[in-house]
């Protein structure tokens, strides 16, 4: 069993020879210190859920995520985004928390491909699902087949299906790389920046790690990533459970607290 | 070859990033209070132009291979 860690190497080199983040049981191990902050994070909150105001921080601090969350969905899907809110959250959840793991460890779940390819054929199998059970399978198909197009344009409608299927297929491979690019690319960064540094004047212990200036930036792309993920998934849920023959002009609120 | 090629390709991506922030900028000049509606759709446009920087070192030595 061993516990694998990234190699060292320039970006290309690495990329060219296909070296990979953790290990199979590595990347077991971090999904764990994972799923525990998590979990532990809301057990702590968990506590006081029988009050009507929260005074302790852990709650406030959860249910600011929720409201976050459920503004998020209903603002986007429309006003029956609220049964979407317990997928969305659980994405937000892990890819937060597997983000900001990434800060501080070498490897992370979320900075490994085959994780973010799950994720992303989750997510994406996830808004197929719901598609179906709004529109019905045949219903569904029908979405990839575009607009009506009368007339000679008729020809066209195979050439709309096979484009738009690509593209659906095409939004696993945005998605899971778009994650994984970002905190990869993070921890490669750093990796190559902490060389700027190694054994400066020829000296063998005078190692700066200048790539700890890289902290901030890091920091936004784990805040926005985590949102960017959970935003697509919304609009994808919208585009497809879009109520077409249910539409009236009467729009939702997003949710406000009152 | 492939090192500039994708230098070539970062640069088109440094552009355009800097066209999204520049219109986002502009228009949270003109008008203060929609900040944080001008702030969201602006990360939302940084994603899909980083992707292409992503798919650029990533993917494409990989394929031309």
């Amino acid at each position: 069993m061993e516990f694998g860690f990234p190699q060292f190497g320039s970006l290309l080199a690495a990329t060219e020879e296909g070296a990979h983040g953790a290990s199979f049981w590595g990347l077991f191990i971090y999904f764990g210190l994972v799923l525990a902050i998590v979990v532990g994070a809301l057990a702590l909150a968990k506590q006081s859920f029988g009050e009507r105001v929260f005074k302790k921080r852990p709650a406030q601090l959860v249910e600011q995520v929720y409201l976050f969350i459920e503004n998020l969905c209903i603002s986007t899907i429309g006003p029956h985004g609220r049964k979407y809110v317990p997928m969305i959250m659980t994405f937000w959840l892990i890819i937060f928390v597997g983000n900001f793991v990434a800060l501080f460890m070498a490897t992370s779940p979320t900075a490994d491909l085959s994780f973010n390819l799950a994720m992303a054929l989750i997510s994406i199998g996830y808004v197929q699902w719901e598609g179906i059970k709004a529109h019905g399978p045949l219903g569904h198909l029908k979405h990839f087949a575009g607009p009506k197009l009368g007339g000679a344009l008729i020809l066209i409608t195979p050439l709309l299906f096979l484009i738009e299927l690509i593209s659906e297929l095409m939004k696993n491979v945005s998605l899971s790389l778009r994650l994984f690019g970002n905190i990869d690319g993070g921890h490669r960064a750093v990796e190559a920046m902490n060389g700027l540094g190694m054994h400066l004047f020829g000296l063998d212990w005078l190692n700066i790690p200048v790539g700890a200036f890289l902290m901030p930036i890091k920091l936004l792309t784990v805040v926005v990533q985590a949102l960017i993920f959970c935003l697509l998934t919304c609009v994808y849920l919208g585009m497809v459970t879009g109520g077409d023959h249910e539409e009236d002009h009467s729009h939702g609120d997003p949710a406000h607290a009152h | 070859m492939n090192h500039i090629g994708i230098g070539i390709a970062i640069l088109g991506v440094g552009i355009g990033l800097g066209l999204i922030g520049n219109g986002a900028l502009q228009g949270m000049a003109r008008q203060p209070e929609a900040m944080a509606k001008l702030q969201v759709n602006m990360l939302i446009a940084l994603a899909f132009a980083e992707l292409m920087g992503l798919l650029a070192i990533f993917v494409l030595p990989i394929m031309v291979k």
